[in-house]
């Protein structure tokens, strides 16, 4: 008895074949397939998904949404949950290429200011021997690394090559400034690989935190991505790190309304006095913890703006994505 | 079903083995396929999954029939069978000793139907590539299925590819994307021996000459046609 129709199967084929898509191309195939919007009709949207993962988990596949680093924006990728031998297959790739990636993976993930880039420079500089290095742990064979001949003959042009078509198949990314970047399908891919890597994850959202903003407080740990820090602002309009009560500076994104102008005056936010004693912020107890949900602007602009005659629709507006997520 | 209890009897293997087979093949097919664009998987391969652990003779067609059923039921691809329907030429005859069930290959097609395919499906990408395929494929298909190989090369001359060519701005390696058409099967390759020497033959191959592929071939060649006509007639 089939489960799943052609709607579930075109949802599916769409990205397995073109890979990741941003939340707007996904819905509207949605909404073209099914003729229903996933913005209104959002427990249409999540029982499809629900539907599509249980037949999925048969072969260890999943459906999922995540959010790219850099620009906030959600995607929608079929993912691969077990690494085994027919996994291994599924790559193009040959063996240096993806020590080469692993390798820049490795260096953006290892960033403590969490910039989440590494300049195109230090990429192409990248020392394939080290990855065996790697691998091989400290153990040395006499004094002597068995290097293959593929990782030492690697050369400059084919790491760009390489890197482009990391690029184009979205496992990484150039960013604005020219930087080298991690992928939307790495994050949607190497969850488990960040974590095991002890990547220190986002407060907010619990995902890696490759890019992200620091606690100004040197001795703590907490990183928060920008797409995140909205949610931690509290009715005062300020955000205080949850560990150790700094307060930190906060910068609405640039897309806001106009009528938060006097935020947006200039980079740096005006401080208001620091109070010991924070009370809880309301939006801290809807931090949601699972997968993200899509956030859409209404909710961002509500919590941004810093009048606490909003703060009750900021609740109704919290209280909107909640239900949403059942 | 009633049957499939009586089912694991036979295989001696549990329902929780059993999908698990089930689950490696359906994985192989997809991650190969993405690994080799589309070329055709052979059976060996799949039973191979399958033998790799178990012993019992017919456990493979059960394994890899049951796979093709949750591909459809999944993901809406359909396992399609293709046999080599000719021998490839007289001179492999001595090679050809493998029994019909081996030769069979595999590809996945979707059973999505053609708009939504288009409209949703269809990677952009990718589509140099099919509207070569459909040019190679009309051209050997108005030689009358069969064409030698220079022939083919003089047509499509006349559309700026070169067999030399390694750096087509679109496609690349020219030569190395026929190659890729033999191995998706939508061509075959011949070595006829002539008194002259050998000669090199593509033919249509499976995927060509199936039913509703060869359906649309024939009507998209004669809208092309008819538009010709026309405008010779004026």
């Amino acid at each position: 008895m089939a489960v799943l129709n052609w709607k579930h199967h075109a949802l599916i084929q769409s990205l397995l074949s073109r890979g990741p898509l941003k939340e707007k191309e996904f819905h509207s195939i949605f909404t073209g397939i099914t003729g229903q919007n996933p913005g209104t009709h959002q427990e249409k949207f999540n029982d499809y998904l629900l539907k599509i993962n249980r037949e999925l988990s048969f072969v260890q596949l999943d459906l999922r949404a995540c959010r790219d680093q850099y620009d906030g924006q959600v995607y929608y990728g079929v993912v691969n949950n077990v690494s085994d031998e027919q996994s291994k297959l599924g790559t193009r790739y040959s063996v240096p290429q993806i020590a080469f990636f692993k390798a820049i993976i490795e260096a953006i993930a290892q960033d403590v200011t969490a910039q989440g880039t590494i300049s195109n420079i230090d990429a192409l500089n990248i020392k394939l021997e080290n990855q065996v290095l790697n691998s091989l742990g400290s153990q040395s064979q006499d004094g002597s690394l068995n290097v293959p001949a593929a990782f030492r003959n690697f050369t400059l042009s084919q790491k760009e090559k390489t890197l482009d078509q990391l690029v184009q198949d979205k496992w990484l990314c150039f960013t604005e400034d020219g930087n080298v970047g991690v992928g939307v399908r790495s994050i949607l891919d190497l969850r488990s690989w960040f974590r095991n890597a002890e990547v220190p994850s986002c407060e907010v959202c619990n995902e890696a935190g490759l890019k992200a903003k620091l606690c100004p407080n040197e001795g703590c740990t907490v990183r928060i991505h920008q797409y995140c820090l909205k949610r931690r602002v509290c009715q005062r309009g300020v955000i205080v790190c949850p560990s150790c009560d700094t307060q930190w500076q906060y910068q609405p994104p640039k897309a806001e309304p106009i009528e938060l102008e006097d935020e947006a005056s200039g980079p740096t936010q005006s401080q208001p006095p620091s109070r010991s004693t924070q009370s809880q912020p309301p939006l801290r107890s809807r931090r949601k913890r699972q997968r993200l949900s899509q956030n859409d602007d209404a909710e961002t602009a509500g919590c941004s703006s810093q009048a606490a005659s909003q703060a009750d629709s900021d609740m109704r507006r919290v209280t909107r994505s909640s239900a949403r997520l059942r | 079903m009633a049957n499939s209890g009586e089912d694991f009897s036979q295989f001696e293997i549990s329902k929780e083995e059993k999908d698990k087979l089930v689950a490696e093949v359906i994985r192989y097919i997809l991650f190969k396929t993405h690994q080799n664009s589309g070329c055709a998987i052979k059976r060996e391969e799949l039973s191979q999954l399958v033998t790799k652990n178990y012993r019992h003779r017919s456990l493979p067609a059960f394994v890899i029939n049951e796979a093709k059923d949750k591909l459809s039921t999944i993901f809406g691809y359909e396992l399609r069978e293709l046999q080599r329907s000719r021998p490839s030429s007289t001179n492999h005859a001595r090679l050809s000793q493998q029994s019909g069930a081996d030769a069979k290959s595999y590809v996945i097609i979707s059973q999505l139907p053609a708009e939504v395919y288009r409209k949703y499906v269809e990677d952009v990408n990718t589509s140099h590539l099919t509207g070569f395929t459909f040019v190679v494929i009309s051209i050997v298909h108005l030689a009358g299925g069969k064409i030698a190989e220079e022939n083919l090369w003089h047509h499509l001359k006349r559309m700026g590819l070169h067999a030399t060519d390694e750096n087509h701005p679109v496609l690349g390696n020219v030569k190395q994307v026929v190659e890729t058409l033999v191995q998706q099967r939508y061509l075959q390759k011949d070595k006829v021996i002539g008194p002259e020497g050998n000669t090199l033959f593509y033919e249509l191959a499976e995927r060509a000459l199936d039913g509703p592929v060869c359906e649309r071939i024939k009507q998209y060649i004669s809208q092309i046609v008819k538009k010709d006509i026309a405008t010779m007639d004026t």
